[in-house]
C-alpha cells in the first residue's frame, strides 16, 4: 500500500498503524543506509530507532517538496552520520590501507556476495567507508557529501578513490571463487 | 595480488544498492519508543470515542441503529412484526431523558432490538437472493467502505465537528445495513 497523503496526516496525528505502514515501506532502504555506514549490528540497530523517532518527531515539518522517503533518506544520513560522530568512529578521515582487522563471524542466511561487501566495507575507514556508501551506494554527490561530512568535494574524491581501490583488491576473490565452496565461518574477503 | 576491474566493482555495488535487507528493529521496539515519546496515541477508533462526551456517544448509537434499520427498510420489505418491534423502541422517538444512566439504559434496550431485528431479517428475508441485489449491494457495501476511510479521516482533522460525526455515523449504520443483506448470518454491532 502506498503511503499516501491521508497515511501521513494520520501518522502525524499519532495514528500507530499508519506510522506501521509508512515504517514498513521505508525501514528496508533506510535501515539499510544505516547499516552501511555503522560496521557494527548493535550499534546500528540503535542509531536506527533514533532514526525513526527523529522521523516520527519531524513528521509535522514535511512538506512534500520531495519524495517521503528522500527526506526520510537524509535524516537517516544525518543521524546516523552525527551518532558516529560522538562516539568519535568517524574523527579520522583517512583510509588506514593497512587496517586489516579481523573478519566477524558471517550469518549463515546471508547472500555470499553481499556478505563479501559488508565485510569488505568494514574495513574501510570509518570516512571512506561513509564516502563509498553514499557516494556509491546512495547517489550522493560529492559536494553534497563533503556537506554531511564537513570535508571538500577534493576530499570526498580522494576518499572514494581509495576506498573503491582498497574495495577492488579486498572482493578480488568474487571473480574466482564459488560461492559453493565457501565453508561456514570462512572469512569471504582476501587478505591485502 | 589480482584485482576487481572498475567496471566488475561497480556491477557488485549495483547488486548491493537493489539487495532488499530486513529492517534493523522490530515494529514494537520502534512503536515502545514513539509511544514513550507520547508519538503515538491511541487508535482512532478509541480515541474518537473515548474523548466523545457521553452524550455525543449515544447520539452515535442513535443514529447508527436508527440509520441501519432505515436502510434495512428501504432496501428489503421489511416484515410487519420487526417493524412493529423497531418502532416501538427507536429511542429516537424518545429523545427526553432524565439521565445519562436513562439514556444508556434505552440505549442497551435498542441495541438489543436491532440484533434481535438483525436476526430475523438474516433468517427471513429472502429477497437478498437475486444476483441483481447481490450485486448492488456488493457495490454499495464497497462504496461505503471507501466513505467510511474518508470520514475517519476527517474525523481526525475535526475529530468533535457534528456534521463530520453525522456523516461517519449513517455512514456507518448504513454499512452495517448493506452488510446484513450480504451476509446471511446476524449483524453485530461492529464499531461498539
Amino acid at each position: 500500500m502506498p503511503f499516501d497523503q491521508l497515511d501521513l496526516k494520520r501518522a502525524i496525528d499519532g495514528d500507530e498503524r499508519a506510522m506501521q505502514r509508512l515504517w514498513s515501506q521505508h525501514a528496508p532502504h533506510i535501515d539499510a543506509v544505516v547499516r552501511r555506514l555503522c560496521d557494527d549490528a548493535e550499534l546500528a540497530a540503535d542509531i536506527s530507532q533514533e532514526v525513526w523517532m527523529q522521523i516520527f518527531r519531524a513528521l509535522p515539518s514535511y512538506r512534500g517538496d520531495s519524495q517521503f522517503g528522500t527526506w526520510a533518506h537524509r535524516i537517516a544520513v544525518n543521524r546516523t552520520l552525527n551518532a558516529l560522530r560522538k562516539i568519535r568512529r568517524i574523527a579520522k578521515l583517512e583510509v588506514d590501507i593497512e587496517d586489516d582487522s579481523a573478519m566477524t563471524e558471517t550469518d549463515t542466511d546471508r547472500t555470499f556476495v553481499a556478505e563479501s561487501i559488508q565485510q569488505a566495507m568494514s574495513k574501510l575507514s570509518p570516512g571512506a567507508r561513509a564516502v563509498f556508501v553514499l557516494h556509491d551506494i546512495e547517489g550522493y554527490t560529492h559536494g553534497e557529501i563533503g556537506e554531511e561530512l564537513g570535508i571538500t568535494s577534493g576530499g570526498s574524491k580522494s576518499q572514494l578513490f581509495k576506498a573503491r581501490a582498497k574495495l577492488r583488491k579486498l572482493l578480488a576473490h568474487l571473480v574466482d571463487e564459488s560461492p559453493t565452496v565457501v565453508v561456514k565461518g570462512k572469512a569471504h574477503v582476501a587478505p591485502v | 595480488m589480482s584485482h576487481l576491474s572498475e567496471e566488475q566493482l561497480d556491477r557488485i555495488i549495483a547488486e548491493e544498492r537493489l539487495r532488499e535487507q530486513a529492517p534493523l528493529n522490530d515494529w514494537r521496539t520502534i512503536a515502545a519508543r514513539a509511544r514513550e515519546e507520547g508519538l503515538i496515541r491511541e487508535s482512532q477508533s478509541s480515541r474518537w470515542w473515548a474523548s466523545s462526551q457521553p452524550w455525543l456517544r449515544s447520539a452515535a448509537a442513535v443514529l447508527l441503529l436508527v440509520g441501519g434499520i432505515a436502510i434495512g427498510r428501504a432496501t428489503i420489505a421489511l416484515p410487519s412484526a420487526v417493524q412493529s418491534t423497531a418502532s416501538k423502541s427507536t429511542p429516537a422517538a424518545n429523545a427526553n431523558f432524565a439521565s445519562v444512566d436513562d439514556a444508556s439504559a434505552a440505549l442497551n434496550r435498542a441495541v438489543d432490538d436491532y440484533q434481535r431485528a438483525s436476526e430475523f431479517l438474516a433468517v427471513n428475508n429472502a429477497s437478498t437472493g437475486s444476483r441483481d441485489s447481490l450485486t448492488m449491494y456488493t457495490k454499495r457495501a464497497a462504496a461505503l467502505d471507501k466513505i467510511e476511510n474518508a470520514t475517519v479521516s476527517a474525523l481526525q482533522t475535526a475529530p468533535h465537528d457534528p456534521v463530520i460525526n453525522q456523516y461517519y455515523l449513517a455512514t456507518m449504520g448504513a454499512r452495517v445495513a448493506t452488510q446484513q443483506q450480504l451476509v446471511a448470518r446476524p449483524v453485530g454491532l461492529r464499531g461498539f
